[in-house]
């Protein structure tokens, strides 16, 4: 099967000084297939979130190439990364994700509405996603009358509403409590098995672990270890 | 639709800063607004100060007579200039006079003035001297009779009935000639030149003292059916008497301080609207940094989400005239309810003279169409401008740095 993800001796270095460099990502070579489930782990510092923001174009490598669905995104200019994250990936961050001021609804019709997504299609899609995420009787309600794991659920069908080729989340779940995190974990799990969707989390949280079909270990910026779970 | 709807949505979020940022956008534009209303309220007074007093709306005289008064500069040909008035459609009404300047003698006192020869109904038509008298009566055309400023009189100690004896050169031959008058009325129009200085006696006689036919005059004062015919260099009167012989010159180009102070007002309302709307400008910027550095997480979420700089830029930028639009029909209703009252009850000012013209103490403004137009559009176009610095820096937010900001 064809890499969804492939990154060829991927170096994200941060020059603190003349003598001060700073490794986040250092020579990382993974590839990464359609529909797995992968978490990449590690200590605090360790790079998780820079080699993620590398993948998901939002950051630029100092060497070495990322391609996403066959489309090497290193050589992309800064706009035309807006409109591959726009068109191919989907975001989950770690908290505050919503336009506060705009309800559940309108945020996942916004990221359509950045595709040019025409208004029938991107109305049946709000609602699909939010029936997926189980949050139809929450449509109207605005970030502020939503929990936590509500807020991160309407990210998820937001990433969802797009139809991205790849679902990336930098630690979904570090501010939920552990059952709202859980039920986070299991939406996201179901939309894997069910839709196919491939998701990367990078985490250190256990219960995301458990359930990730793949965990790749990062330390001082490098792989450590990279196991498949066999399911 | 939905752009649009995040835009009054975020100008929501924090009401009490944008209703300081409606504020004050919205009182500079009433102040503009009523600066100019109040420099054009004083411009009446000045226009009509000069216009409807001594000058007229326009004049004409021999070359070279205004520069020193001499009485031997008369024009001769007077029939042909009231013809040409009389066929004119945009001449409302003319005013021939005779001026001479002299010594006043008193049983008191002696000053130096101007003797303006009129007729007394046609003045009446041109100037204001009827309304202007404050003792006595206005001439009737009796031999005799003459019409002085309160300030001359109180000059020469006299009063009405009293002896006014009028010295002065004649016409052609220089020779010295007087003339015995009483004082018949006393005028004031609050205009230092004219108080101190004139007196008015009737054409006929004044003709006689100076020696002066009946077809000779220095002057003809003018007023038009429309008074901003005066300025327009095209009217009729100004290509037809403008010859080497006779020269036609507007109240502006009469008044050289008066013009120049029009000009500085123009001057004077862009200087204000400047200075207000540079600090307006800056309290749009500075209101449009706190709400973009309020937002600079989510601002980061959008752009990782594929949001192009182009339309963060273009939301702050519509922001920005929604606040412009609210604070425009706030500050242009603010400003055409104070204005109206102004204009209907006046603004007290106190007294005070500009270019030797008293200024009273009530100064109605005057409110203008164009104020409620062309105003609101710089305001509107120097609001956005001033969003534009904002809007470039919300455009360049880096994803990966914003992100980082608040968590």
């Amino acid at each position: 099967m064809a890499a969804l993800i492939e990154t060829e001796n991927l170096c994200r270095y941060f020059y603190q000084s003349d003598d001060i460099v700073v490794k986040a990502v250092d020579d990382i070579s993974i590839h990464i297939e359609p529909g797995e489930f992968t978490a990449i782990i590690g200590p605090s510092g360790s790079g998780k979130t820079t080699l993620l923001h590398l993948i998901g174009g939002l950051d630029t490598p100092t060497s070495g190439e990322v391609s996403l669905s066959g489309h090497r995104i290193s050589g992309m200019s800064a706009g035309q990364l807006s409109d591959f994250r726009r068109d191919h990936i989907g975001f989950v961050f770690q908290a505050y994700n919503l336009i506060p001021v705009l309800s559940a609804e309108e945020n996942i019709e916004y990221i359509m509405l950045l595709q040019g997504v025409d208004a029938a299609t991107r109305k049946a899609r709000v609602a699909e996603t939010l029936r997926q995420v189980d949050l139809s009787d929450y449509a109207s309600r605005r970030p502020a009358k939503l929990s936590g794991g509500q807020q991160q659920r309407v990210a998820v069908a937001r990433a969802m509403a797009s139809h991205p080729d790849i679902i990336l989340a930098d630690e979904p779940t570090a501010n939920l409590d552990s059952k709202t995190g859980i039920a986070l974990l299991d939406v996201m799990k179901e939309l894997n098995e069910t839709l196919g969707m491939t998701f990367v989390f990078s985490t250190h949280d256990e219960k995301i672990m458990k359930r990730a079909s793949r965990l790749i270990h990062i330390e001082d910026g490098r792989v450590h270890k990279d196991e498949r779970k066999s399911s | 639709m939905l752009t649009l709807k995040l835009a009054i949505r975020n100008l929501l979020r924090n009401t009490r800063r944008t209703i300081l940022t409606v504020m004050l956008i919205g009182f500079s534009l009433t102040a503009l607004i009523l600066a100019d209303a109040l420099t054009l309220g004083m411009l009446d007074i000045l226009v009509n100060s000069v216009t409807k007093n001594v000058v007229g709306e326009a004049q004409i005289h021999k070359p070279g007579f205004r520069q020193n008064l001499d009485v031997d500069l008369y024009l001769s040909e007077t029939e042909k200039i009231r013809d040409s008035l009389d066929q004119d459609p945009t001449i409302a009404a003319y005013s021939e006079r005779v001026i001479s300047g002299g010594m006043m003698s008193s049983s008191y006192n002696v000053a130096t003035g101007l003797m303006y020869g009129i007729n007394a109904d046609a003045e009446g038509q041109v100037t204001q001297l009827p309304d202007a008298i404050v003792e006595g009566t206005y001439l009737t055309g009796t031999q005799g009779e003459i019409l002085i400023g309160n300030e001359l009189a109180d000059l020469l100690e006299i009063t009405l009935g009293d002896r006014l004896v009028i010295t002065l050169s004649e016409a052609n031959s220089g020779e010295l000639a007087q003339a015995l008058f009483r004082v018949s009325g006393i005028f004031h129009f609050g205009i230092e030149g004219v108080d101190t200085g004139l007196v008015f006696a009737n054409l006929r006689q004044a003709r006689s003292v100076i020696g002066l036919s009946d077809q000779q005059s220095h002057e003809f004062a003018l007023r038009f059916t429309d008074p901003s015919l005066a300025t327009m260099p095209g009217t009729q009167v100004y290509r037809q008497l403008n010859t080497d012989n006779i020269e036609t010159l507007n109240w502006l180009e009469l008044n050289k301080p008066i013009a120049s102070i029009i000009e500085m007002s123009g001057l004077s309302s862009v200087i204000i609207g400047s200075i207000l709307f540079i600090l307006a400008g800056l309290g749009v910027i500075n209101s449009m940094f706190m709400s973009i550095y309020e937002r600079l997480y989510e601002f980061g979420v959008v752009k990782a989400l594929g949001a192009r700089p182009a339309r963060l830029a273009a939301l702050i930028l519509l922001e920005a005239l929604l606040i412009a639009l609210i604070s425009c029909l706030a500050g242009m209703t603010l400003g055409y309810l104070l204005g109206s009252y102004a204009a209907e009850n006046g603004v007290p000012m106190g007294e005070f003279q500009v270019s030797g013209i008293a200024i009273d103490n009530r100064v109605l403004l005057r409110l203008e169409l164009y104020q409620f137009i062309q105003y609101p559009l710089f305001v509107i176009c120097l609001t956005v401008v001033a969003a534009l610095y904002p809007a470039r820096f919300a455009a360049r937010i880096i994803p990966t740095e914003a992100l980082q900001r608040s968590l």
